[in-house]
């Protein structure tokens, strides 16, 4: 007699239960998958040259731009579809919606052409002329003239004016130093496409922002994230080891000691926001404005450390990944077997030598995989950079010629930081979403990178200690 | 000298003092708790010098902690608490000017189960070299090679000295660990059932080891293995539950012991 | 054959150098521990000055923080608890060793994408969907596990051919396409369906109907959004837990005539009762925290309100935004820094429940492991 009996409720269980648990899997997988392809196609999309439209509406108007999604029609039935049309010193505006009902013709003509301009933004439209030391160029020689010209460095480019006609017939004049880059994708081949693709890629890594983050590239922030995530490193790495070893190897084993491990443990679940309430308190209006008054009331009340820096960020994140590397490096420790220990002890290693000769040499691999989770964690970290020293534009990077050389007190910019303020406090969203979701692919990149290398090292240096034991 | 100390074993009383001279360790009623428990209760016995000595018992009755107890290794955990003495050639090694790193020097000691250090064998075995002196290359090859030569394991790895320890074998490895001991030239060598981990092949080799030993050093061997004692021991004491039952030359032990007790563990009735 | 003794010796120094270098890792560790252990201290001590305030004030400015953490925390696990739970079970359970060993990594990593990215799409991607294919996202919801189910029952009608080529054990990942199909299939049917039944849009009928607002960004978005990045840490635990259970427990209960549903729901769920339950402790103490997501997908209002469609301003989310512009010293600083305080106990104290309650299990199964 058992009391687990064959009903028709147990079949139906057994038929929907696992299913249901194996769908949940699946659902995961698919929302992981979804929002990586989203990002890799439309971070990396962005960079292609996409074929430029001119349409004709029923009115008889000409529009020519980029289109990008379509969308049904808020009240009516049926569709329109939203082109890029940059042109904003023309129109005012760089993007349109056109209902699909209005459109007569469209086609993508060859000699439209796509502009990169510092002021105003892109341009679309046709190059009707470049007048260089009072000669007149047309057509084909224009063009060559122009992409010539623009393969040149800033400086050594030509005085010219570019003679551009919009798709409506509107004609503008403008000089060729407002202008840093020229394609006609309708007229490229699949190697030309690919080409400008990668060098487009380039500089959006190596490249500043330009025109309020909707164009240009992001590489202040590369290069803030980079130098904030090594400097915590610098300072997280020898302070958890450090707490690490005591714990582990110096501390009395008893309750208190079990009590301080699960506290370290806990505190890596904490808030990161809240580790930023104490960089703020702490570090920022505590140790700096001390700081401040001391070594830098001449600049008072203007704050030098006493307001967000790289070295405040640095130190709150430190702060905030030490668990994490205390307990990886703990786990480490733990993982050497004690005879290795008595081993150097019978010998007559004192507890330095031991320590220094045979386990610490044993645990780098655990030590190196916590670093590296730390810089994962830090790397996407924002909330509590929020707090103590990211900007949006910083005026000066904060490694220059000028002495001392790294500014530990200048704010920076952060690539997380920099997505959040693109795409929530930027003046033209639209224009700086393709821009965003890049920068969120480059973001999740870096971290998965990270990770992923954590990942492998463990594996590896398990696998390699577990065939040898 | 060593004649007349064997000839006393023949007479009926046991022979459990030696004179100072033949005495390498003397252990003096010697008390170890472990976390308030007690481990070692009185014990007191002498082990003579250049002479193989086991100590054999049911496990849990105190053996290997008595012997981690001559190497101060309960140093390291701070639950354990001794009264009574150990003398090292006459010194009390539990006294304040004692140096516990010279002393593990003196005092050296290979585990149940091989642990080389994780890198080349030569550096193994050049561990405890460095630790104590800076020596030229030359030497230190020297002292290395003598070590290895001494453990039998020269002939095997003359020529891969730079590889891997932990590519040896189980009874490679253990006489590595012999080797790297004896390369700092202790007095005493413990031995904590040294080839219980090992193949009978293997095991064979460390007796064999154990027994040409003796000619430089003493050595205490702590085993399970009631025949090993019998094989390679000279003198042999039998403790139960942390006290001393019987103790004495290993023939005497095995072909007549003294008391029942030592009869039943010997021959296998009582575990 | 001895070899000369080397007289040089070393003791001193090295002794010397041994006790200074264990008072500096000494000094050193406990440096570290307390500075980590001064978050408290320092947030207790900001909070103190609070004392001489009015107290109704605080409570009232602090009440629909309070409420928008619950509610936006309460959201995710919703949606994130029966998937984190399921995929574990299943994981544990049922999946075959060779695709967990690649299923596991990969939903490891997806605890790593940065919260600013989760909170970017779910704002800026999401949001604006969901607003215009509100009923499609909640027919979706519903019609999700339906056709899980249905697959299920499909597949033990199937002829025993097909089941060989579509293992159980490998469901999680050829239920894939099955899914996606599903999906675009629910798209095409929810709006002919919206149309028909509810004559027109639903939201206009949420409006006129029952009065209830309608926010782009709301605690929907905020659920869905937040639930996506507190799976991964609830599963992981989850799953350890389960797979944790021993197997002689499960063979046992099916050596008694139990089906392996019965034996999961009987035997391992129990068994791995605790685990799981600091699994879902330490995936509450995340989705409390994480501030990004919320800040970026919840629309920062601070109300009192039940209603799914609406925003909500959590308390991470109102010390980010708000905190850098407070005077140090005042009275919102002061606030805020209550906020952190009760964020910190709060997770602190929900993460040492869990910690004990699993190491507690783990003590049993190393005693059940022994006997």
């Amino acid at each position: 007699m058992s009391r687990f009996s064959d009903t028709p409720r147990r079949r139906l269980m057994d038929a929907l239960w696992p299913w249901l648990c194996a769908a949940s899997v699946a659902l995961s997988l698919l929302m992981l998958a979804a929002l990586l392809a989203l990002l890799v196609v439309r971070g990396l999309g962005h960079f292609w040259p996409a074929t430029l439209e001119e349409i004709t509406l029923r009115s008889g108007d000409s529009v020519a731009g980029q289109p990008t999604r379509e969308a049904p029609l808020p009240q009516a039935d049926g569709f329109e579809r939203l082109y890029f049309t940059a042109n904003r010193d023309i129109d005012g505006a760089s993007w349109r919606w056109v209902n699909l009902d209005d459109i007569a013709s469209r086609s993508t003509p060859s000699d439209l052409i796509r502009l990169e301009r510092n002021p105003w933004g892109d341009f679309i439209g046709r190059l009707a002329g470049v007048e260089t030391g009072g000669q007149l160029l047309r057509e084909d020689q224009a063009w060559r003239y122009l992409t010539q010209a623009l393969a040149l460095p800033q400086a050594e480019r030509p005085d010219a004016e570019l003679l551009l006609v919009t798709s409506d017939g509107q004609t503008l004049r403008q000089p060729l130093s407002n202008f840093s880059q020229a394609l006609a994708p309708n007229a490229m081949s699949w190697w030309q496409k690919i080409h400008t693709w990668s060098r487009n890629v380039w500089q959006f890594l190596s490249q500043g922002p330009r025109a309020a983050n909707t164009g240009g590239g992001v590489w202040p922030a590369i290069f803030g994230t980079v130098l904030m995530v090594i400097l915590m490193s610098v300072i997280v790495t020898p302070f958890g080891v450090l707490a690490a070893i005591y714990l582990n190897e110096i501390a009395h084993q008893n309750r208190l000691t079990r009590l301080v491990r699960i506290g370290v443990r806990n505190l890596a679940g904490v808030p990161s926001i809240v580790y930023g309430v104490f960089g703020l308190g702490v570090f920022v209006y505590g140790i700096g404005g001390t700081l401040d008054s001391w070594f830098f009331s001449d600049t008072l009340p203007s704050p030098t450390f006493g307001t967000g820096g790289l070295l405040w960020a640095s130190l709150t994140l430190a702060l905030l990944t030490l668990p994490v590397v205390i307990v990886a490096t703990e786990e480490g420790l733990a993982r050497i077997p004690d005879a290795q220990r008595e081993g150097a002890v019978a010998l007559g290693a004192t507890r330095l030598e031991m320590l220094v000769r045979i386990v610490l040499p044993m645990a780098i691999p655990a030590m190196l995989t916590g670093v590296i989770l730390a810089v994962a964690r830090a790397a996407g970290e924002v909330a509590p950079l929020m707090l103590v020293g990211v900007a949006k534009l910083a005026p000066q990077m904060p490694v220059d010629g000028e002495f001392p050389y790294l500014h530990l007190e200048r704010k920076f910019m952060h690539l997380g930081y920099h997505l959040f303020d693109t795409a929530f406090h930027g003046e033209d969203v639209q224009a700086a979403i393709p821009l965003v979701y890049a920068t969120a692919l480059l973001l999740v990149l870096i971290v998965l990178v990270l990770n992923l290398t954590a990942i492998f090292l463990r594996h590896y240096f398990r696998r390699q200690r577990g065939s040898e034991c | 000298m060593l004649a007349s100390l064997d000839s006393a074993t023949a007479s009926q009383a046991p022979v459990t003092h030696f004179s100072s001279e033949h005495c390498a360790l003397s252990i003096d009623q010697f008390n170890l708790t472990y976390a308030g428990k007690s481990a070692l209760r009185d014990l007191t016995l002498s082990v003579p010098r250049h002479r193989v000595t086991a100590f054999i018992g049911p496990s849990g009755c105190g053996k290997s902690t008595l012997l981690r107890a001559i190497n101060r290794l309960h140093d390291l955990n701070e639950s354990v608490a001794h009264s009574g003495h150990i003398q090292l050639e006459g010194q009390d090694i539990y006294a304040p000017q004692m140096n516990v790193t010279e002393l593990r020097r003196r005092v050296g000691m290979v585990f149940q189960t091989p642990n080389p250090f994780p890198m080349s064998i030569y550096e193994n075995v050049a561990f405890g070299l460095r630790l104590q002196h800076r020596l030229p290359k030359r030497q230190r090859d020297d002292i290395i090679e003598w070590a290895l030569t001494s453990a039998a394991l020269w002939d095997e790895v003359k020529d891969r000295l730079h590889r891997s320890a932990w590519q040896l074998s189980g009874g490679q490895q253990q006489r590595l660990v012999i080797a790297r001991t004896l390369a700092v030239q202790p007095d005493v060598l413990l031995l904590d059932e040294p080839a219980s981990a090992l193949d009978p092949i293997s095991t064979l080799k460390i007796e064999e080891l154990i027994r040409n030993l003796k000619s430089q050093l003493t050595l205490v061997l702590v085993t399970h293995n009631m025949q090993q004692a019998a094989r390679v021991s000279d003198y042999t004491a039998f403790l139960h539950n942390g006290e001393l039952v019987e103790y004495g030359p290993t023939d005497q032990v095995f072909t007549n012991p003294r008391l029942q007790r030592t009869e039943n563990y010997i021959t296998g009735r009582m575990t | 054959m001895t070899p000369p003794r080397a007289a040089v010796s070393r003791q001193p120094l090295r002794q010397l150098k041994n006790r200074i270098a264990t008072g500096l890792i000494t000094a050193g560790g406990i440096g570290v521990l307390l500075a980590i252990l001064a978050i408290g201290v320092f947030l207790i001590w900001e909070t103190l000055p609070l004392l001489a305030w009015d107290q109704t004030f605080a409570f009232s400015k602090l009440s629909p923080l309070a409420w928008g953490t619950l509610k936006a925390a309460l959201a995710a696990m919703l949606f994130a608890l029966p998937i984190a739970l399921g995929a574990a079970m299943y994981s544990a359970l049922f999946m075959s060793a060779r695709l967990r060993s690649r299923v596991k990594p990969a939903l490891e990593m997806m605890e790593a994408i940065p919260g600013v990215v989760v909170g970017f799409i779910a704002g800026l991607v999401l949001a604006p969907w969901v607003e215009r294919h509100l009923a499609s996202t909640l027919a979706l919801l519903i019609w999700l596990p339906i056709s899980a189910g249905l697959a299920g029952v499909l597949w033990h009608m199937a002829a025993s051919r097909w089941r060989k080529w579509l293992p159980l054990s490998w469901a999680g990942l050829w239920l894939l396409p099955w899914l996606v199909c599903m999906v675009l299939l629910a798209l095409w049917f929810a709006p002919l369906l919206e149309q028909f039944l509810l004559g027109g849009d639903l939201r206009r009928l949420l409006e006129q109907h029952w009065g209830m607002d309608y926010a782009t960004r709301n605690a929907l978005i905020v659920g869905i959004a937040m639930g996506f990045a507190v799976i991964p840490s609830i599963y992981a635990l989850a799953e350890d837990a389960l797979a944790d259970v021993p197997t002689s427990l499960m063979e046992g209960a099916q050596a008694l005539g139990a089906s392996r549903w019965q034996a999961l729901w009987k035997v391992a769920l129990p068994a791995a009762g605790p685990g799981i339950f600091s699994a879902v402790m330490i995936g509450a103490g995340r989705a409390v925290g994480e501030t990004m997501i919320v800040l970026m997908a919840s629309g920062n209002m601070a109300l009192l309100s039940v209603s799914p469609f609406e925003g909500m301003r959590s308390m991470a989310a109102a010390i980010a935004i708000e905190l850098p512009e407070a005077s140090p010293g005042g009275l919102t600083y002061h606030h805020l820094i209550l906020a952190a305080l009760v964020l910190f106990i709060f997770t602190f104290l929900v993460n040492t429940l869990a910690e004990v309650v699993r190491s507690r299990m783990r003590r049993r199964y190393h005693k059940a492991g022994r006997h």
